[in-house]
Parts: C-alpha cells; structure tokens; sequence
C-alpha cells in the first residue's frame, strides 16, 4: 500500500496483499495498480493503488481536487491511464469507453443526475439500452427487468411515474437502477449524498446495504467523513493526486481522517462569542414573491438582521431560499412586503442602487450570477461594482485599478491564479469563489448575502472563506447565509430560520440544535412547537 | 497565455475559414470547367499600370467603407447577444429619409453635412429602437422583429421614394430623390492620394472614410473602456451575472440597438455623400446583410471588421472582372457565403482551443502537482506562494474552539 507522508497519527494501515486476491482467495472486484494520469503540465494522479473486495462499501475521501475525479474516469473508461494497471475480479482490463466498462460490470452514478424529466421512470431506465424483440421496443420484458430490480434491492421504483414528479431521494434510486439494469456488478457512487438532507442519506445508505447484501460492490466517493465512517467498510485515502494510504472505519476517528486528508489539522465553522449589535441592517416585512403563475414562493417572511449578526436559512433546496435572495437584491419584484435597508425603504430600488447602497451578494450559482468565464480576472474584479473605484473613473473603466486591486485580492484571499489577465475559468471552483469573496468584501458592505458559499470548494478555501465571514461579521457586517451544509449553518449562524415551502416555519437556537432536528423541521417532519 | 499565442488563436479561426473557403470555391470553379487558379489570379491582381493599381484600391476602400460601417453596426449588438438582422432596413429607411432631408435644407457646408448625418443616424436608431422597445415590453425576439421590420423598411423606402420624397421628373428611367446641393456633399481624399505621389485615379475615394475611422476607434473605446461597455459585453457574456451585478438589462438592449441602428444609419452615407448625391432604385442594397457576415469574420472587433471589410471589397471589385475571364460573377457570392459558413465553425474551434489552452494555463499555476518532489509539471517548479493544490497551509484554528466541534 503507498503511505506516502501522513501525520504521524496516522491510523494504521491494512488491507489486501499484492496478488489481486484478499486472504480469503477470492479475487478482488476492483484492483488498480501504480496508476498515473497526467494532463499536460499536471499530473493529476500518481501511483494510485486501490483495492476493493467483492461485496463491500469502499469509501474513497479526498478533498476537491485531490483527484477523485479523475480516478473514478479512469476507472470508469472515460479516458485512459498513462500508467498503471486496472484489474477487475482478477483480470486485467483495459478500457477504451465507458461502455467497454459497463461490459465489465462497472457503472456510474454521477453527482448530477442525467435524467430526462419528462420521461417515466421506466422510460429514463431503459434509455440507451432499450430492450426489442423483432425490432420494437419490449416494454414488457424491460419492466418485468425492472420491477425484479427494485424488488431484489428495495429501491421502491414506480415503473410509471414521471421523474419530474419524484424527490432527489427518489432520482438517485433510478439513477442507481439505471446503472443496475446495465448488469452492474460494482457501482461508482460520487458524491451521493451532497444532494441529500439527512433522512435521504439515511435511506440511501440502507439500499446501500441492500446492495452490498446481494453481493455487489459500491465504490463510494465522498469528502463527508462522518457520513464514510458510518457507511464504509474500508477507506481509501487521497490527496494531492495519490492514495496516502487505508483506513478501517471501525478504528479511526473523523478527526484522524481529516487530517490524514488534509495534511493537516481540521478547520470548523463554529463562530466565536456573539458579536450582535443593535443596529438593524436588514428588515423584511411581509415579504411575498410570486411566479408568474400567482403561486407564492415566498409567503409573507417576516426577517430582521443585525450589524455582526448571521442570520442562517436552512431549507431542503427549492423551498424559496433563492428567491428569497434574489427578493432582497432586488433581482425578483416583491408583490407584497417591504423591504428595509438600514432607514431607506429599498422596496423598489434597482439591483444597482442596492448594491451601491452597500449589498454584496455570494450567488448560489458562481457561474450563473457569479461571474464571466470567459472574461479575465480583473474584468470580474469590475463585475458588480461598475460604478465604484477602484474599478472605475468616471465613465471609463479604469484598467490599471482593476489589475492592482485583482491582485491585491489575489494575495490577501489566497485566489491561486497565474495572473489577473487569467480567464476566470481556467481557475479552481475554490479560487473562483475566494475570488468573489474578496471582490464582495472590497466594497466593504453593510450587507452580505451568502448563498452556499462554500459549495463545491475544497476544505482550504472553506476554512478561508469562514474565517472572512466571521472576521467580517465581528466589524459589523450582517450576514444572511443559505447553505445546504447544516454544520456550517449551525456553526455560523447567531439566528437559524427554517424555510419551508416559502415560509419560515421555524427558528431555532443554533447552539443547541442538532443537524438531525433541523433535518426533521427542513422536511416538515418536525413542526415549530416546542422550537427555541 | 502569452499575448502572441492570444492573437494567433484570434486569427486561426478567420484565416482557416479563409483557406476552407478558397478551397471549396476552386472545387466548384473546376467544376463548372473553369481554371479556378485563372479566378485567383483575377481576384488578386490589381491592374497593369500604376494608375490602374490606384484605380483599384479606391474602389475597394470605396466599397469597405459602407461594409465596415454595416460590420461595426451589426458587432455592437452582438456584442451584446443581440442579432441584428435589421441593418439593411435601418440603413436604407436612414438614406432615403437622409437624402430627401438634405436636398430639402440649404445651410452653411459643413452644417448641412452634419445635418444629414445626424438625421441618418436618428432614422436607423428609431427603426433598431422599434425592435428594443419589442423586445423590452413585449418579449418578442429580435431576430424575428427585426427581419420583419426590413420588409417594412423596404416597403417604406419604395413608397416614399416614388410618392412624396420623389425628386426626379416624371417618367424618368430612374426613380430618385431630388439631389443634395454642392454644400451638403462630403469632400473626397483623392488630393491625399496624389499627394502621396500616386497616378489620379478615375474615381475619387470617399472622404466618409475618415469618419467610418473615427467612428470605429470611438466604437472601440466605448466597448472596452467604458463602464456602458462594460455592462454591454458582460451582459453578452452572461446575462444572468450582468443582472446580479447590477446591470439593469431592459435598458441595455434598448440602448445598445440604438446605438447599433445609429451606426447603421451611416451605412449608406459615403455612397450618398460621396457619388451618387440621390438615393434611388439603383442604390446599393444588400450591404445590411453583408453586415453580418463581416462582423462574423472580424469576430466583432472593429480592426477585425476592418480588415474583413477589405477582403470582401476586394472579392466584390473582382466580380464584373471575372466575366471577362468567362467565371460567373457569383462566384464571388459563393467565396463569400462559403467564408461565413466556414467561419461560425472555425470561430468556434478557436474558441474552444482558446479556453481549453486557458485552462490549461490555469491548471498549471494551480493544479495538483504533487508536492512530495518528483513528476511536478514541466517548467514550473513549486514556488513558496503559489504552492499545490489542497488547503493544508490555511489552518485557521479557532482560539479556544474545541478542535472536535463538527460532529
């Protein structure tokens, strides 16, 4: 097994012996030996080595960018290493497609789902391998098929109903279906439950163990360490392109993960002694947003936020959260309520006026709201703050502003970039966000609107950016905050609102609520009584 | 990404179109049974005698002028994401309704010229407003809006041109807008010519070449130094981070078609001013649409689009010639489509290479070269600062946090 340089805790190291078999003599599902994969100027992984037994969970944990990704394609045939060897149930393979390793009885199922909404679920599961007797597609037969499937691994599937109308709990089990109709005997899982609140993951791990029961092999790719500890029956460490080595769930603690992950010690949200004031930043009144169709997607939320106060908004997605944001920063029209920005009543005000009156905004989307890919750095520097120096001078742009100030953001937020003439997309999701982090911070705000803001980044750049909140929320900056991740909102948040179905239902007191509670009132499990 | 690989990538796509082009067009030079090398020869060669050389360069910059002007108007809206197709409508209503205002007025010379281009400026402007105005209030789509309107610009155009702006006498062969008077014409550059030492060609070349110049240089500072281009190009590049930004998008369309219909306007002015003092049925049509396909090959940059209003005046110089060589003149009209056709698909190659080479640059600044020495990327050993991907340098711990708060 490859130990390159963990900390000197590290949890010990066992596992299979060479041979392409375990102890017991049967062969090893998945075997992958020294391999490299490099891409021009980047070696993305070196000398990985995994093995992973028939009929167990294998976790493989990394951060964003220690080369998860790029493993699971070359496992999956999505492209080839330039070194190495893959074995799979003792034989060695090469793949040149994916669909070379779908023969092989390995399928995949990606972090975004590839579903077509308007097709049933029968209809998405057989999409690209339609069964046919004479020609004509033999919908019987691929029922027949998948009805055994849910029923051999509980999955729970209705044939008939359309995917539009299913929950994302339900998608990724016909993703998973999907992949176990294609005759899949080992499934890649990545990233699975980041979409998921934690009942969803619960349940998902029960059909986890389903499949693990009928003898199949899930190869679980994930950065959650408690989530892996519970599921896992071994785990493989990454980081920097290489396994660091093996872990036994049983005996290693999340925290000696961590940092056998990181390389170092592990950062939390967790905020220091309340730093609210009286002052009240942000009021919102009644304020409803309709779609066009008069349904209310936000229903009368009544919000106060103070200066070095972050008020969290926790919600399973899709609950009005984002247009909740995208009401307060003048994006989406209210039909009712107002809107209060320290004394001026900003109800009406345009998303410029708002943002020079001193709003800044950490879109959910980076890509969408956040940024122009295909613009460089400095010119994303100017994004959002065309009106205000350094960026400008009158009506010109000023270019030499824009650079110097990019750099200094650069150097002061750890943005990692060759230079402020890059195109933003060349840069990491981490850089990119550290990047629009430090822009929304230069303009110092009075009002900071974070949607997820440290979705998709890598545990560095997430402790950075929490530390900025939190340095920033001790001047005096009142931080609304809407995240997926429940431990960074309980850890950061002074005030925790529940969003369900465009109302705030709940508020709880994030000192004592456990993620599972605030899972149970985010469903709807749980009701407001008896809440903080 | 070094500067001069920048501009090889911009030039890649428009070159390699070019030669695709030249290519497809000898294929179907021979086949017809012509020498397609005899039609090289005639498009490139520009005359025997000094003076048939001169000749021949000022009728391309007489023919570049309006195509460049028509390329700029076109590229500021697709700057923006906007497809202006109605250009050749708001040059044409611009030129009538221009030509009949400047017969109409006698002022001072350099007033009337002025009045005239002011005039044909408010009129395209007005017509490209029409299709904002749609587009803004009612959603409709200014691809549809603005091909619709060219055919009431022409319709237009005809009723006015033969009922009230009618200008020549009754019966005559042509139908044509009364003349502009000697002080409402634009001086021509055939003195900076001959002063320059070169035979006196038999045309004079269009003095509205130092305006398209100007206007192009001023396009070019709007676009990238100002805030308003600013937003203009952001909003292009994403309309969704435009309007988080702040950038009040209905407001951009409708200011950015004026200022596209404003420029187009002056479309039809070096001709008007230049030659031809009259706009009638014999005006020189079709240079909206050839518009478009410029702006294509210049890639929406103004010394682009100079440099392909050059190539396309060269080819329509050569098209009566080719008849004396027995070519058909269309295939002129072939080379040209075929560069368009040629061009969206090799514009968009350069794209591709363009960002992947970005990324590329990008992944080697930041990407994960491993750190414990050996197989770092080429060329680029780990420095202090710039140091590999992961975050284990950034330990932030929290005084007095237990380490264990994450459950």
């Amino acid at each position: 097994m490859a130990t390159a340089g963990g900390p000197p805790d590290r949890p010990r190291h066992h596992g299979a012996d060479d041979g392409g078999s375990d102890p017991g003599g049967t062969p090893l599902a998945v075997e992958l030996r020294g391999i490299t994969k490099r891409f021009p100027g980047v070696v993305a992984n070196r000398d990985i080595e995994l093995s992973v037994r028939r009929g167990e969970v294998h976790a493989i944990v990394g951060e964003n960018g220690a080369g998860k990704s790029t493993l699971m394609k070359t496992l999956y045939g999505m492209h080839r290493p330039d070194e190495g060897t893959i074995g799979v149930d003792g034989r060695e393979v090469v793949f040149r497609s994916p669909a070379d390793a779908i023969a092989a009885g390995i399928g995949m199922v990606h972090q975004h789902f590839m579903l077509a909404d308007n097709f049933t679920v029968l209809e998405n599961i057989v999409l690209g391998s339609e069964p046919t007797r004479g020609g004509r597609l033999d919908m019987v037969e691929a029922r027949r098929r998948i009805n055994d499937i849910s029923a051999r691994y509980s999955l729970g599937l209705e044939p008939d109903a359309l995917v539009e109308d299913l929950g994302v709990g339900d998608r990724q089990r016909v993703e998973i279906a999907k992949v176990l109709y294609r005759g899949a005997r080992t499934l890649i899982l990545d990233e699975p439950t980041a979409v998921l609140v934690p009942q969803e993951v619960d349940e998902l791990f029960r059909n986890l163990a389903e499949l693990k029961r009928e003898g199949l092999t899930v190869i679980f790719i994930s950065h959650k360490l408690d989530e892996v500890r519970r599921v896992a029956d071994s785990i493989t460490v990454i980081r920097r392109g290489t396994t660091v080595g093996t872990a036994d769930p049983r005996t290693t603690t999340v925290k000696q993960l961590a940092e056998l992950m990181v390389g170092a010690q592990l950062p939390t949200p967790a905020t220091r002694e309340s730093t609210v004031r009286d002052t009240v930043v942000l009021r919102l009144e009644g304020v409803t947003v309709r779609d066009a169709g008069g349904r209310d997607l936000v229903d009368a939320v009544d919000l106060t936020v103070r200066q070095g106060e972050v008020v969290g908004i926790a919600g399973v997605e899709g609950n009005g959260q984002a247009e909740l944001i995208d009401a307060i920063m003048g994006l989406r029209a209210l039909s009712a309520g107002t809107l209060t920005l320290g004394t001026d009543d900003v109800s009406t005000w345009s998303t410029r006026a708002r943002r020079e009156a001193g709003v800044g905004l950490i879109p959910e989307d980076r890509h969408r709201q956040g940024m122009l890919l295909e613009a460089p750095l400095w010119e994303n520097r100017i994004l959002g703050h065309q009106t205000r120096p350094p960026a400008v001078k009158g009506p010109f742009i000023d270019r030499r502003g824009a650079r110097a100030d990019t750099e200094r953001i650069m150097r002061e937020y750890d943005v990692r970039a060759p230079g402020p003439d890059t195109l933003a997309v060349a840069l990491s999701g981490g850089n990119q966000q550290k990047l629009i982090v430090g822009r929304e911070m230069s303009a110092s705000p009075r009002l900071l609107l974070a949607a997820h803001p440290t979705r998709g980044v890598d545990v560095g750049a997430q402790a950075v950016i929490w530390e900025l909140l939190k340095d920033a929320r001790a001047e005096g900056l009142g931080i609304v905050l809407v995240s997926a991740d429940l431990d960074e909102l309980i850890g950061l948040s002074d005030t925790l609102h529940v969003m369900l179905r465009g109302r705030l239902v709940a508020t709880v007191d994030p000192g004592t609520v456990t993620p599972e509670e605030l899972g149970g009132y985010m469903t709807g499990a749980r009701t407001a009584v008896g809440a903080a | 990404m070094s500067a001069l690989r920048r501009a090889g990538l911009a030039l890649l796509g428009p070159l390699l179109a070019l030669v695709v082009a030249l290519v497809i067009s000898g294929i179907v030079i021979a086949s017809i049974g012509e020498d397609p090398f005899t039609a090289l020869e005639v498009i490139t060669n520009l005359g025997e005698t000094p003076a048939a050389e001169v000749q021949s360069i000022v009728v391309i910059l007489n023919r570049a002028v309006p195509l460049f002007l028509a390329g700029l108007a076109v590229s500021i809206a697709f700057r923006m994401g906007l497809f202006n197709i109605g250009v050749e409508g708001q040059y044409r209503l611009a030129t009538i309704l221009a030509a009949a205002a400047g017969a109409a007025v006698n002022l001072p010379a350099p007033l009337h010229v002025l009045f005239i281009i002011v005039v044909a400026m408010a009129v395209g402007a007005v017509w490209a407003g029409v299709v904002a105005v749609l587009k803004v209030t009612r959603g409709v789509s200014e691809v549809i809006s603005s091909i619709m309107l060219n055919f009431v610009a022409l319709g237009l155009a005809g009723y006015l041109l033969t009922g009230p702006l009618r200008g020549s006498a009754e019966g005559a062969g042509i139908v044509t807008t009364a003349e502009i008077p000697e002080s409402g014409r634009f001086p021509d550059l055939t003195g900076v010519l001959t002063g320059m030492g070169l035979a006196e060609p038999r045309s004079e070349l269009f003095g509205f070449l130092v305006v398209a110049v100007v206007v192009g240089v001023l396009v070019s500072v709007v676009l990238s130094r100002t805030r308003f281009g600013f937003d203009l190009r952001a909003t292009g590049l994403s309309p969704s981070a435009a309007t988080a930004s702040g950038v009040d998008t209905r407001r951009m369309v409708i200011s950015t078609m004026l200022l596209s219909g404003a420029v187009a306007g002056l479309i039809g002015l070096p001709d008007l001013l230049g030659a031809d003092y009259e706009y009638g049925t014999e005006f020189t049509a079709g240079l909206g649409f050839l518009g478009i396909a410029v702006a294509l090959l210049g890639r929406n940059s103004p010394l682009g689009i100079a440099l392909a209003a050059l190539l396309f005046a060269v080819l329509d110089r050569a098209a009566p010639l080719l008849q004396f060589e027995d070519i058909p003149a269309s295939v002129v009209t072939i080379i040209q489509g075929t560069i368009v056709l040629a061009v969206v698909v090799a514009n968009e190659i350069a794209r591709r290479l363009a960002r992947r080479s970005a990324e590329r640059a990008g992944a080697r600044a930041t990407g994960s070269p491993p750190d414990g020495g050996g197989g770092g990327g080429p060329g680029t050993p780990p420095t202090p600062d710039v140091g590999p991907d992961g975050g284990h340098r950034t330990y932030t711990g929290v005084p007095g946090e237990p380490e264990g708060a994450r459950p």
